[in-house]
This record gives structure tokens, sequence and C-alpha cells, in this order.
């Protein structure tokens, strides 16, 4: 069982560093300003999910520390990139 | 990684990280097949609340995250995903980027500044709401 298990966790972690690589090609061709900011959203949960599988597949919990600090700041960072967006000035 | 972990917390480990990786899948899947932004921030808005949650439970059932820990993961994420989409969405409306084959656009015939896609929709055709 143990080793379905770390397969499995390896398998995923294979699986979601591929799946990043599909919103960063949307960044570099998107159509429209707010497109391109979506990707880099999206590839950067992806990079959440990369960081979380990392900690299960090593075992090391500072991963998780990392992960914290990423979804944090990315949201931070993309809602302030989206104001500017809008609004066309920061504040 | 741990040698003594009952087979009960590793099957739901199993599982949520199958049901994860398959959410996240779906979000990229969508992100890449649907025509415009406002679709794709629906597809967008799965990865994170459903695909880090699950895999964050999973971490939670393997041991390598504390509870506390996961909770405040899992909390941060269902709560930044919807607002960042919203964000996005009003962001994209702002700057007028057109919405493909739209049905009504509520939004322009309230605020008067209707966008050149998008014809208010008359009131008789409006649902009862």
């Amino acid at each position: 069982m143990e080793n379905i298990l770390n397969n499995a966790i390896a398998l995923a972690l294979i699986g979601h560093v591929l799946l990043i690589l599909i919103p960063l090609w949307r960044v570099v061709r998107g159509q429209s300003p707010v497109d391109r900011l979506l990707g880099v959203e999206l590839a950067s949960v992806l990079i959440l999910c990369v960081l979380v599988l990392i900690a299960m597949f090593t075992g090391q919990d500072i991963y998780m520390d990392v992960a914290l600090i990423v979804a944090a700041l990315s949201f931070i960072g993309t809602l302030a990139l989206a104001k500017y967006l809008a609004d066309q000035r920061m504040f | 990684m741990e040698a003594t972990l009952d087979p009960v917390l590793q099957v739901i480990a199993l599982l949520a990280i199958v049901v994860g990786s398959f959410f996240s899948l779906i979000g990229v899947l969508g992100f890449v097949r649907l025509p415009d932004v406002y679709t794709r921030l629906h597809a967008a808005g799965k990865v994170s609340v459903f695909g880090a949650a699950l895999l964050a439970l999973a971490a939670v059932a393997v041991g390598s995250l504390g509870l506390g820990k996961a909770l405040v993961l899992i909390a941060l994420l269902v709560i930044a995903g919807p607002a960042v989409s919203h964000a996005l969405a009003s962001a994209a409306y702002r700057t007028g980027v057109p919405m493909t084959n739209a049905m009504r656009d509520d939004l322009a015939r309230r605020r008067g500044r209707s966008l050149p896609f998008a014809q208010p929709s008359d009131p008789s055709s409006d649902l009862p709401v």
C-alpha cells in the first residue's frame, strides 16, 4: 500500500509540473492582457500544488510553508495587477 | 515516507490525490478550450479551490502537514479563488474584453455604458428574476 501511495504522489507531481506549461504558453500568446494575467494566476496555483506534492513526496514540512507563502503572495499580486489593468493606475 | 501509516489514511490520501489531480486537469483543460476570458475564469477557479484544497487534504492524511496549517491553506485558497476571479472578471469587463456569442449583458443595461459588442437585452425577454 505504501509504494502505491508513493507512485501516486510521484505521478501527480509529474503531471502537475507538465500542467504548468499550458498556462505559461497562454501567458506568452495571450489574446488580451487579462488573459495573460489569468495564465499567470493559474500557473501560480499549479506551482502551489507542485509544492504540496513535493512536501508529501519528500516528507519535509518546510515545503508546506513555502506553499502557504506562494498562495498568499500570488493572491495579492494578481489582485494588484487586476486593479492596475482595470483603472490604469495603482492607487 | 513514514512506515507506520494505517491503511485508512493511505486510502483517503490516495483518493484525495487522484480527485485533486483530476480537478486540476479539468481546470487546465477548460482554461485552454473555453472561448473567452470570462468562461476561462470559471475553469481557472476550479483548479485553485478544488485541486489544491484536496491535495492539502491528502497532505494532512499523509501526515506531512499539521491539521492547523492545512486548514489555513485551504481557507486561504477557498477565500482567494473567488476573489481573484471576480477581480479579473471586472478588470476584463472594464478594459472591454469582448464576450464571444454573449446571450445577454445585464451590466451594460444597468451601467448605461454599453460596450460595442453587447446589446442591452430588451426587458420583455428578461427571466422572472
